[in-house]
This record gives structure tokens, sequence and C-alpha cells, in this order.
């Protein structure tokens, strides 16, 4: 384990560095001063020769390199060319509100994906086993930005049981702090914190319906062909013959050898949601980092351009990290496989 | 897995108990309004810009002016000045001010006394007095007093007493109380101004705004919100609600949509062909007849737009009786100049902006240009006057291309898009200007003026000193016969420069709930809450 831990790590260090240096670069990249692109100070404000300093703007370009990366992990990343906000303030905020929309989104992906994977693959080649995998076939297709529209059309215009943009009724007077909106309803000093709990579930639903759909329907499909895979093993069979009834088959065989197969692709299932949390975020105007990214690249807002793409890339890194190291410690068998292979 | 499914029944269950629920508004939705704005405001102070969308989110909200502008009985009316008179034949104005005008008290400010001939010193001073500390702040520029010559025009402000202040002219001018009663001459604290200098931050006055408005600021987040509450000791009949958020929404889809699932209470700039075929019962679209004109400004300082017969050749290419139909939904009226035909001054005696391609070819080539690449900037909001700039470019593009020339559009966030177009970047842009008082000065000058390109108003940077001349004569003269005169001739001088095109006078339309009512669209001017309420369900039933 000591061996796959390292050997994941220095992966996952190469590829950051490589992350830093990429944006680092594009401060260069980007038209005008690389100093200002990087701080979001302009050299006319008073400040500037502090930061230049700071910064080792007069320097070569390694040690401007290193006066980055210091900057980067003391959390210094600059002020917004639009507003002067400090761009990492608004980022965590930005990231937090993000995450709590995906996270949301991947539990119920999670929790109606792989039940009807299973069920598709307990009646394989059934009436409803079709049903379900032609289902999942047409909620994969969908574009997300498609399916958004018709959600709103259906359930804000028509039927008018939700809200279509933002996190809560801006009446309530709840201020972001943490830009999680449950705990920021918590934080409040509203006297309305029931009433404004309510509606920011309402005007949660939906954004995490459409970001719901097409990792609901991926997993569907991985937990249907990988149960189906198992429950052709040996050793199914075996379980069978020995006279367990088919629930404890599903439940203690084939299902537990399934998530294997799919847990693989959640890393996958996680890139796709952000990408498509962009399209959601910018839909309902969800104060997340995709809107955030948007935004920042219409007004040509340097600083936060490359922070948000950072932070991208870097949630995605983490939580492959992350599932890889699950992966290699619950499932023996791929440490090996990636010993062998080397 | 059992366990599972309870779950998600169980969460479903919340989720349509709670879409369901019909139990009362909670007070916090019952006592507000939410206005869906289009854009950021560039500042609290009103002072500072000329943009409709700042002035619609500060002016009649968090100030007052000394006199107000009654549009209805056409006359000037007391406001933080309870009288006024006129002295030394037009020179000079003396201001009896109003007692007991209580300034907000906020989280970064506590009054500690009521208004006085100080402030109004003060505010004046500000932009008008180059050696105050306060002037520089911000920038510097005040476009709308160097656009109307208003700085040129004021000597100073002489404090009389505590309650009295004058303000000297330089000479007597037939627009001057107009000006005074316009979004832009409010009226700001001396007090706060002072405290924030001891502090050392100045440049706060314009981000934390303090004044004497029926609202008082709370915070704002750009791209989200800006939230007022009501200043509970306004001096005159102030709103009837307790909060006001201009939640930021500058898709103009979204905000009808917004509008339709209750989100917002009021939003500017409707689609109306598109709202009225929704047809919905408790959505009510009000229009309101404003002096506006949307135009094609051409950069007159870049080639080729410097010659006049180029501008002419663009202008007869462009179809602006489909533009009417395309973009205003016919909702607005063909522009013969740019005074709107509700102006006493207008005159449309022997001005022709026709709509002929082949003349348009055979002027271009007599130019000698062939192969024209132009850009047209199209600002990224809708404005009373335009409601679609894009797609009014893109139908330009093609009416462009007809006669071989071809052109790109260009846009920006709206702020950054100004920013560009006072610094001269473009060849033409697709703007417009709507008058702030009733006085047709209010159209020339701010727009077309040697000064005003300078301050950046002047989008087509034309400075032409014989038109100069028509318009400081025009002003110089309080006889309307021969202001009238003046003002036909600058109006055919135009035309045969054509620096820009005029294109529609629109109507500016706002669509709200059927609850709210008191909010008025004064034709001078901003949007104004000061009298706003809101109306409950039970009321409605009643």
């Amino acid at each position: 384990m000591t061996r796959y831990l390292a050997g994941r790590l220095s992966v996952f260090i190469i590829a950051v560095f490589l992350l830093t240096v990429f944006s680092f670069s594009l401060n260069y990249f980007f038209p005008g001063d690389p100093i200002t692109n990087m701080s979001g100070v302009r050299s006319f404000q008073s400040s500037y020769p502090l930061i230049m300093e700071m910064r080792g703007g007069k320097e070569n370009i390694a040690t401007q390199y290193m006066h980055y990366l210091h900057h980067l992990f003391t959390g210094n990343w600059g002020q917004s060319l639009s507003n002067g906000t400090p761009v990492f303030d608004d980022g965590i905020q930005h990231f937090v509100a993000s995450m709590e929309l995906i996270i949301l989104a991947l539990l119920v992906a999670v929790t109606l994906g792989l039940p009807l994977g299973v069920f598709a693959a307990s009646r394989f080649r059934q009436g409803s086993d079709k049903a379900v995998v032609s289902l999942a076939m047409v909620g994969y297709s969908v574009p997300v930005f498609w399916l958004a529209q018709l959600m709103i059309l259906l359930f804000a215009i028509k039927l008018g049981w939700f809200p279509i943009t933002g996190q809560i009724n801006p009446l309530y007077g709840v201020e972001p702090q943490t830009g999680s909106i449950f705990i920021d309803v918590f934080l409040s000093n509203s006297e309305y914190k029931a009433a404004a709990l309510q509606d920011a579930i309402n005007h949660i639903v939906l954004p995490v319906m459409i970001l719901a759909i097409m990792p609901m329907m991926l997993l569907l499909r991985l937990m249907r062909n990988a149960t189906q895979e198992m429950l052709q093993k040996p050793f199914i069979k075996a379980a069978r013959a020995r006279g367990l009834s088919e629930w404890r088959v599903l439940v203690k065989h084939a299902i537990p050898n399934a998530l294997q197969a799919v847990l693989q692709q959640t890393t996958l299932l996680f890139s796709l949601m952000l990408t498509n949390s962009i399209v959601v975020e910018s839909i309902f105007n969800w104060p997340g980092m995709g809107n955030w990214l948007i935004r920042s690249i219409f007004e040509r807002d340097y600083p936060i351009i490359q922070s948000a793409v950072l932070m991208f890339a870097f949630v995605i890194l983490f939580f492959n990290l992350l599932v890889e190291l699950y992966h290699g410690w619950r499932f023996p068998i791929v440490r090996h496989e990636q010993y062998a292979t080397r | 897995m059992i366990k599972a499914y309870v779950t998600i029944a169980a969460i479903s269950a919340l989720l349509v108990s709670g879409c369901q629920s019909e139990e009362p508004e909670p007070a916090p939705l019952a006592n507000g309004i939410i206005y869906c704005s289009e854009g950021n405001p560039d500042t609290f102070n009103p002072q500072l810009v000329t943009s409709g969308t700042t002035v619609d989110a500060t002016a009649a909200q968090l100030y007052d002016r000394l006199i107000d502008y009654d549009a209805e009985q056409q006359q000037f009316i007391p406001a933080l000045a309870k009288r006024w008179e006129t002295l030394d034949n037009g020179t000079r104005y003396r201001f009896h001010l109003r007692e007991g005008i209580q300034f907000h008290s906020t989280g970064y400010f506590q009054p500690t006394r009521a208004l006085t001939a100080e402030d109004v010193q003060f505010s004046f001073n500000r932009w008008l007095d180059e050696t105050s500390l306060y002037h520089p702040v911000s920038g510097g520029s005040y476009p709308f007093f160097s656009a109307t010559g208003l700085d040129q025009l004021i000597q100073k402000v002489v404090k009389i007493d505590e309650m009295t202040v004058d303000i000297v002219l330089n000479n007597a001018d037939s627009s001057f109380l107009a000006n005074l009663a316009t979004d832009f001459a409010i009226i700001l604290s001396a007090e706060y101004a002072q405290q924030l200098l001891v502090n050392d931050h100045p440049e706060q006055i314009d981000l934390l705004p303090i004044g004497t408005g029926p609202y008082r600021f709370e915070n704002y987040r750009k791209d989200v919100l800006i939230r007022y509450s009501r200043h509970p000791e306004y001096w005159r009949q102030g709103p009837g609600i307790e909060h006001l958020v201009y939640s930021i929404t500058p898709n103009a889809n979204k905000r009808m949509l917004k509008l339709v699932t209750g989100e917002c209470d009021i939003i500017p700039y409707p689609l109306v062909s598109e709202l009225n075929a929704l047809n919905r019962e408790q959505l009510i679209v009000t229009n309101e007849v404003s002096p506006n004109v949307s135009f094609w400004a051409f950069n007159t300082q870049k080639e080729p737009f410097d010659d006049p017969m180029v501008r002419r050749a663009l202008s007869h290419a462009i179809n602006r009786e489909a533009i009417i139909q395309t973009i205003y939904y016919g909702n607005a009226e063909l522009a013969q100049s740019i005074l709107p035909p509700t102006s006493w001054a207008y005159d449309n005696k022997g001005i022709q902006y026709q709509y002929a391609p082949e003349k348009a070819k055979r002027l271009l080539k007599e130019a000698g240009h062939s192969d024209l690449n132009i850009t047209i900037w199209a600002m990224p909001v809708q404005r009373v006057y335009n409601p679609n700039a894009r797609r009014m470019a893109e139908l330009m593009q093609s009416d462009l291309a007809q006669i071989g020339v071809s052109a790109r559009i260009v846009s920006y966030e709206w702020n950054t898009f100004r920013r560009r177009l006072s610094r001269g970047e473009h060849d033409t842009v697709l703007i417009g200007w709507y008058a702030d008082n009733a006085d047709p000065d209010n159209f020339f000058r701010p727009l077309l003026s040697c000064a005003a390109v300078a301050t950046g108003g002047n989008r087509a940077n034309w400075c032409h000193p014989g038109f100069d001349q028509l318009l400081y004569s025009a002003i110089a003269t309080t006889k309307p016969e021969e202001r009238k005169a003046l003002y036909q001739s600058a109006q055919h001088l135009l035309n045969q420069q054509q620096p820009l095109l005029p294109i529609a006078h629109s109507k500016r339309f706002q669509a709200q709930q059927r609850n709210i009512s008191g909010v008025e669209l004064p034709p001078y001017g901003g949007i104004n809450f000061r009298l706003a309420t809101k109306s409950t369900a039970e009321d409605e039933t009643q």
C-alpha cells in the first residue's frame, strides 16, 4: 500500500506542478502587464511598486515563479481587476457553492442510479430492463442546457413550483459567508430561518435535478453492465447452488464486486459533472465556480480567470487522487495490477 | 437498499410539501420589493455618471435634490429647498432649506445633525470647485455637469446662514433650474465626508453612500444585488415597504422568466411582445412616453469617418423601418432628428435620412472607398432607447453588406464598453440618450458639443465650432422664438454633417406584478420607488 500511495502521490504532485507552471505562464500569455494579471493591481495604483517588489517583478522568471508559488500557497491570489475584491476569499465562496450543488447532485445520482442499474441487471433482457436502459440512453444523450430549458418551462413557468435563479430569495437577507446556502441560512440572523430554508430548498431543486440526470444515467448503465457481468461469474453460480436467495446473491456477492468497476469510472463522472456545472450555474445564476469563471472571461478579469481554471483543474486532480487511493485501499487487486504493469 | 428507497421517498415528500404550501407569505417577502435591474451601477453617486443604470439604482432612492420637476404640471416643485427666489436679474438664486431633514443612519455612519447649508455647499463644490478636497475623488470627472456646462455657469455657492444658500451664476441661463431638478444634482452629507477624510477613506463616499432619500444603503454585491432598506426618518411621505432589492439580471429573457415565476416584482425593459403573448393575469405592462433617442454614432476622429460623405453613405444604407419593426416591435417612432417630436424645438423640415442603398453605394464610390471594413460597437445592455443593440447591429451588418461594407460587431461588459468608448477606440457605435430635463439643450450639449468630446459623452467625437456657436447662442437667450430658430439651424447642420444617424425614439416600458403600486417612471430621470407599496394577497381578495 505504501508503494502504491507513494506512486499515486508523486503523480499528483507532478500534475499540480505542471498546472501551476501553466497558470503562471498564463500571466504572460494574457495581454498587458504580467504583474497586473497576477495581482489585479494596476500600474498606476499606489500599491503597485510594493506588489512588484513582493512578486519579484524585476527579477528573473524562475524567481518570479517561486514568488508566484509562495503567493499561491499562502492564499494570496491577488484582487479582482473589475471590483478589487480579494480573489481567494471570493474563490472559496464560489467553490463551496459549487460543491454544494455537485455533491447533492452526486448523492441524487448515486441513490437513484445505482439501484436502478441493479434492478435492470436483475431483470436482464426483460421488458423492464429494456425500458430502464432506453430511458438511460435518452437521459444521457439530452444536452444539459436544453434539458434545463425544458425543466424551467415545465416546473417553473407552467407549474410554478420552483424559482429559477440564485440560491435564495434576496428579501430574506441571507448574506453569503461560507458560500453554502444551507450553512449560510443557519449562520444568518434572520428571524425567518425555517421559511428561508424552505426557500433555499426550493431554489436548489431544479439545478440539482438537472445536474444529476446525466451522471445518474451513466451510473445506471455502468452498474447494470457490471452487475450483469458479475451475475455470469462462476462464484455466483456457486452461491446460488448453495441455496442463497436471489436477494442475498445480489446484495452480498454481485453488487460489492460490481461496485469496483463502477468506482473506477467515478472520476470520469466527476469531471463530467464539473463541466456540466458550468452550464447549470450559468443558467440558474448559481454563484459557483462555473458562473465565476464565465463572468471573469467576459470581463477579462485575468486574476480570476487563472484562479478559476486552477481551481477547476485542482479539484479534478484531487478527486482523482482520492478515488484512486480509496480504490487501492478497498480493492487490493487494483494495487497488484498497478505493480504488474510497471 | 430499502433504506435508500425510504430516504428518497422522504426527500421527495419534503420537496413536494415545500412547493405547495398555501400559507401566507413570510414577512420579509410581504414587506419587500425586488426590482430586477439590467446591470451593475458604476458607483453610488449619480454626480459621477450619465449612465441610466446607475441613475435608476441610486438617484431617486438614496438622495434628494433642492427642487424637483413635476412633469404633469410642467413646473418645478420644492424638495429640500422649501422655496427659492431669483435675484440680480437671474444671476443669483437663493434657496431656503427645509428644516429637520435627516440623513441616513447606517452601520458606517450616524449623523449628529440635520441638513444645513453646509451640505448643499459641499455637494455643489464636489463637482464645481476644483480645489475642493473631494473634487478628485473617484476620478474627478463629472460628465453631466461639464457636458451641460453647469460647472462653467455657476460662479460660486455661498452660504448665507445655516438654512439659506445662494448660487451665483456667471450669466443668466434659461436652463439652470431644469438642470438643478435632474437626478444628478443631488445633496450629499458634508458631515459624512468630513468623517471619511479623518479616517483617510474619502473614496467610500461613493461606495457606501449617505443621503437624505427614501431608502438607505445596506449592501451591494457586484452582479448579484443591491440591498436598500427604508429610511425611517424620511421627511416626506415614504414607501410602504421595508426593503428594496435590486436583483441584477442583465439577460432580458431571464428577466422576463423571473417576472413570470414571481422572483421579480418589477422589471425594466421587458420584451413586450413576448410578455403580451404569455397573457398572464397577474402581470401588467406599463409604458411612459420618454424623451429619448437611439443613434448610430461615427467616430469622426478616425479615417474614413472624418469624411461627411462616408457618413452619409453609410446612413443611407440602413433600413431603419425594418429596425423599428424588428427591434422595437413597432413600439417606437422613426427618428427624423436627434430631438424627439414632442420637444418644442423639434423640426423635420428638410431633414431626410432615407433608406437608399443605391445612393449609398454611389456616395461611397465618390468618396473613394470600395472595400470598407468597419466595426459596429453594440452595447451589451438594454436601455430605454435600445432594447437590443446586438440584434440591431446584426441587422445593420446585413444592410451594410448590401453596399459592400463588411462590419464586425464588438461588445464588452457595459462598464468596460463605455470606458473604451470614451477613449475613442470604436469606429461606429450603437448607443443613445435620454433627456434628464425638459430643455432641448439637454439633447445637444451633452451629446455633440466640443466640451462633450473631452468628457467622453460625445460618442461621435465630433467638434464643430459653428455648431457649438449655435448651441451657446441658444442658451444665452431666454426668448423661446429665438431659441427655437437656433435649434432648428442646429438640426439642419446635423443633417448635413451626420456625425450620427438618429434611429428611433422609443417608449420606455416596464412590467410588474399587479400587487405593486406607486413605482414611478418619470419622463425625465430614473425610476422612483419613493411611494412604492406592495399589497398582500389578503388585500387583493377583499
